[in-house]
């Protein structure tokens, strides 16, 4: 026991110097747990010691009170609540305050939130806007090449949650069999909304050699040849495909919105 | 304990282990005699291409029904390159999973086979020229987290990918084995740039297109660190976050303060 | 000295009757009671580790330039919260030590949670006069649940981050008022400014003073209506055999505080936890894999997994897919936990007053439904890291979702029967210890009247 405390003591003192020097999380972790342990030694010892070699015996009393202490507590309310049962109407008037006061009350949480309203329904992207990496570079017709992957956003919008879009690049060549109507997909590019229609993750990983897209949270597989449906995991319904254009100057933007809500489901989404 | 009791919990305990491996080795297949029988004297790239390569990837690197070929798209200097000096390549039989391996080749017969399938008219990057030191490593953070983490982690540890059932480039279907995104732990700087620009397996191609030679040698630079990070909080158990931390906080954290407790407290049965 | 405070006091206040009165009280001390004081002393260090980090914390998404002391994300931008933390572990002095201990004993905290109502219901210690206190517990369970979330995502990570638009989903997964639970809750759409100001009141102050009112509550309970305790000799329903509060139970209880801290002290210095600088900030078009929660949540990220792709729609309205798994299947889990009591006693129709406990053998059928129970949950659990099983075991992660799901059908029932015969054969065998009973007792069908 003394041992115990005395490391304690020992590793206490070698904590306020590690602490004056600097600090250094293991050996702070360390002296900590020493300093705590050594005391935890002690006293655990200490009770061992102080064990009783026969155990206390304490009697139960029965937990309900008795038949004559309920009578008088029953009795002491309703005195009070006689006087107050008179004025009934009163009464009545009062619980109609509370009931109203406690409604308004609730008012506030409304402050907490904007109204849903389009919000779920749209994103920012737009007819004419231009595809912008992270760093707010436009897109060219060359900048990305066959079997690349980029996260773009409309220009304007950089970082936005909902409007995030992942661009592939295909192979001119393989622009007929890509899914989605042919003026979606200019020169082998084809973009699908980056937010899962499961949970909401974005889907990060593309991998070209089997055209899917794997999203890291819940392994949901999206197809890209067949228009990102859902083929294996959870998700039950297809990213939606942005309609893509080259521009006179040779940029690849946006032909408007998505044609339905990004990302997961939610009560009235097939209510626009 | 009783005697029978301690032969159940054994048997158990064994399969246990014996399941995870039944798992395992269910992945592979039989082995695959490739034709040509080894030359001690092969030391051109011409020969050790024709002894090593060629039986999968063609005479003029055309490919076969084995392989994909090794001339069009980002096949070139760099991919040859990156699958040599990784040791992905050579492989013993096709079906074989591709990964890291100890190299089969010196630097030597590396340059030698590089040289040879260029000869063969191979499109694709030419062995990049680093400077990761030169490379800013906040940029480099910020780039790998966008288009990196998601498949090799934040930490870099790698991850699991989609099986993959759909027809892959060579036009053979893909077996439905396992793919990962593999750890970046051992991987030399130039492989990593060589990487991003062949897209190597099913790896996307992260070219010179959409980054400068600066953003590369950033990005390189900051996995290079993420091979020995700061692990200021101590013993780093793997990096792979939650996990790894709940078996811990279980085994290790709760575990401990059973037993004190077991220690403390009495058992029935004490008096 | 300390009988002249005490006189001091006692002359301003009179509780001399009640201090000898709880002095001398009767613990009952098995090893098995302790585990409730694993769960309250983590409490106490996280409220002494979260005090000190609440200084320092900034629940702010502003956007910063990090310019500090880590040096890989100098020039990167970041919120405000962010950065703070980030300061804490590499500035302020002791700041990551604090961090760390903090989050193992949240870790712990819950684990204790789970380990000690384990106890309660193998043992029937919920069963009259006890079912307010197992609900009150079941409550403190979910309370130290959602601090647990709220608290680590205060720093605004990449792995917290994907985690607030996951639950973000599954508000807006609700019927009717989905949308306006997400908007409320988050301030607009996700990633609305406002949220990380709010965790950061829920879990510094809101949860914390329900956790200490309902724990004091708790307590209360427990030490009016005494603990209960195991059948063994000399114990009966009217009586509490143990150590008395002082000094015994006083020096055991105050040691294991020490310990329960210490523990948490060498993990906090020792072991890596929660390396956020690491993770990255969080960016709305990030993710990370592996992605997976802190472990008391890991069930509901298994079940977001292993359900298959079903949902429902008619008429433009929909019950999206997340709803299944990630609210009606918590909802009816924590549905049943409260009403358990209260099933039990019908089903049983034992309706009386319990101060001696069950051994778990004393009552297969509860104790097979809580194994098949803990074996459900533990199968959505794991499931949650099927993407690191198949990548350690190079299987196709798709083999691996069939496995779980398959499992979260079959493991309980194999669980649930293999222990009610264990359980039967136990009684019947009359071995004192699961590891005295001779295998043969597996064997013979139980014969003695069952006592469901």
């Amino acid at each position: 026991m003394g041992l115990g405390f005395g490391a304690s003591v020992v590793a206490s003192i070698g904590l306020t110097a590690l602490y004056a020097l600097g600090g250094q999380p293991q050996l702070e972790g360390i002296l900590l747990g020493v300093s705590l342990g050594g005391i935890a030694l002690g006293l655990i010892l200490w009770g061992e010691e102080l064990m009783p070699s026969v155990p206390f015996v304490q009697e139960r009393h029965d937990l309900p009170s008795t038949g004559q202490e309920r009578g008088q507590a029953e009795e002491s309310f309703e005195a009070g609540a006689e006087l107050v049962e008179r004025r009934s109407f009163v009464g009545k008037m009062l619980g109609a305050a509370v009931a109203a006061l406690g409604l308004v009350a609730l008012f506030p949480i409304r402050s907490l939130g904007t109204r849903p309203g389009p919000s779920l329904y749209r994103t920012p992207w737009s007819a004419g806007a231009r595809l912008v990496t992270v760093d707010d570079e436009p897109v060219l017709a060359d900048g990305l090449q066959v079997n690349g992957v980029l996260t773009v956003f409309p220009e304007g919008h950089t970082g936005s949650a909902d409007a995030q879009t992942l661009l592939i690049r295909f192979d001119a060549a393989e622009a007929p069999d890509l899914p989605g109507p042919l003026e979606w997909t200019p020169e082998g590019f084809i973009a699908f909304s980056k937010v899962c229609t499961h949970a909401g993750c974005p889907v990060g990983l593309y991998q070209p050699q089997s055209r899917e897209l794997f999203c890291p949270c819940h392994q949901s597989v999206f197809a890209v040849m067949e228009g990102a449906k859902p083929t294996a995991g959870p998700a039950t319904r297809p990213l939606p495909q942005l309609p893509l254009a080259i521009d006179e100057e040779g940029y690849v933007v946006a032909q408007g919105d998505y044609l339905e809500p990004i990302g997961p489901g939610f009560w009235s989404r097939g209510r626009d | 304990m009783s005697g029978r009791a301690r032969i159940l919990l054994l048997l158990v305990g064994i399969g246990a282990l014996l399941l995870p491996a039944c798992v395992y080795f269910q992945g592979q297949t039989e082995r695959y005699s490739p034709p040509a029988t080894p030359s001690a004297t092969a030391r051109t790239g011409n020969e050790l291409y024709a002894r090593d390569c060629a039986w999968c990837h063609g005479d003029q690197g055309g490919g076969t029904s084995r392989a994909p070929d090794l001339v069009t798209g980002t096949n070139g200097p760099a991919y040859t390159h990156f699958m040599l000096t990784s040791g992905r390549m050579p492989i013993d039989f096709p079906t074989q999973v591709i990964k890291r391996s100890p190299p089969a080749y010196d630097d030597q017969d590396v340059d030698a086979i590089i040289a040879h399938v260029d000869s063969l008219g191979a499109t694709g990057p030419p062995i990049p020229d680093l400077d990761p030191a030169a490379g800013e490593i906040g940029l480099g953070a910020e780039l790998y987290q966008e288009n990196c983490a998601a498949c090799h982690s934040t930490t870099a540890v790698g991850g699991a990918l989609a099986p993959g059932t759909a027809r892959d480039i060579s036009g053979t279907v893909a077996r439905r084995t396992g793919l990962v995104a593999p750890s970046l732990e051992q991987s030399s700087a130039t492989e990593t740039a060589e990487a991003m620009l062949v897209g190597p397996g099913t790896m996307p191609v992260f070219g010179t297109e959409t980054f400068s030679e600066d953003e590369i040698d950033s990005i390189v630079r900051y996995v290079l660190y993420l091979q020995d990070p700061i692990d200021r909080g101590g013993a780093p158990i793997g990096r792979i976050g939650p996990v790894a931390e709940g078996a811990v906080g279980w085994i290790v954290g709760l575990g401990a303060l059973l037993l004190v407790a077991r220690v403390i407290g009495t058992r029935t049965g004490d008096e | 000295m300390i009988k002249r405070t005490a006189r001091w006091i006692d002359d301003r206040l009179g509780a001399s009757s009640f201090t000898r009165e709880a002095l001398n009280k009767v613990f009952p001390d098995h090893w098995s009671f302790m585990f409730g004081e694993i769960a309250l002393y983590s409490f106490v260090v996280l409220l002494l580790t979260g005090t000190f980090l609440t200084f320092f914390f900034e629940p702010s998404v502003t956007e910063v330039t990090y310019d500090g002391a880590y040096a890989p994300l100098r020039g990167v931008h970041m919120s405000d919260a962010y950065r703070s933390v980030l300061d804490l572990s590499f500035e302020v002095r002791a700041g990551l030590v604090m961090r760390q201990i903090h989050h193992w004993a949240a870790l712990v905290f819950i684990a204790s949670i789970v380990a000690h109502l384990c106890r309660i219901f193998f043992t029937g210690a919920f069963r009259r006069p006890r079912e307010l206190n197992w609900m009150i517990g079941v409550t403190l369970l979910v309370l130290a649940i959602f601090n647990g979330f709220t608290g680590y995502s205060l720093p605004d990570d990449l792995l917290s981050g994907t985690g607030l638009r996951i639950a973000y989903s599954i508000a807006l997964s609700m019927p009717l008022i989905g949308t306006w639970m997400a908007f409320l809750i988050f301030g607009g759409e996700f990633p609305a400014d406002q949220i990380i100001g709010r965790l950061f009141v829920v879990h510094i102050l809101l949860i914390p003073a329900l956790l200490v009112g309902m724990i004091g509550a708790h307590l209360a309970m427990l030490w009016r209506q005494k603990h209960t305790q195991f059948r063994e000799p000399g114990r009966t329903e009217t009586n509490v055999v143990g150590s008395k509060l002082w000094p015994t139970y006083a020096a055991k209880s105050m040691g294991f505080f020490f310990a329960v801290f210490a523990v948490l002290a060498f993990l906090g210095g020792l072991v890596q936890i929660n390396p956020v600088w690491l993770y990255g900030p969080f960016e709305p078009q990030q993710v990370s894999s592996p992605a997976q929660p802190d472990w008391y949540l890991g069930w509901v990220d298994g079940a977001l997994r292993v359900f298959p792709p079903w949902e429902l729609r008619a008429f433009g309205f929909e019950l999206p897919n997340p709803f299944f798994p990630a609210v009606l299947m918590p909802g009816i889990t924590f549905a049943l936990l409260y009403a358990w009591p209260f099933l039990e006693a019908r089903y049983s129709k034992d309706h009386a007053v319990h101060h001696l406990l069950d051994r778990p053998r004393d009552h297969p059928v509860r104790t097979a439904l809580g194994a098949a129970t803990l074996a459900f949950y533990a199968a959505m659990f794991f499931a949650a890291s099927i993407d690191l099983l198949a990548k350690w075991m190079r299987v196709s992660v798709h083999t691996m979702l069939f496995i779980f799901q398959v499992l979260v059908i079959v493991s309980p029932i194999v669980a649930g029967w293999v222990t009610y015969r264990l359980m039967k054969a136990l009684q019947a065998s009359g071995a004192d210890r699961f590891g005295h009973m001779p295998l043969s007792a597996l064997r013979s069908p139980p014969e003695t009247s069952e006592r469901s």
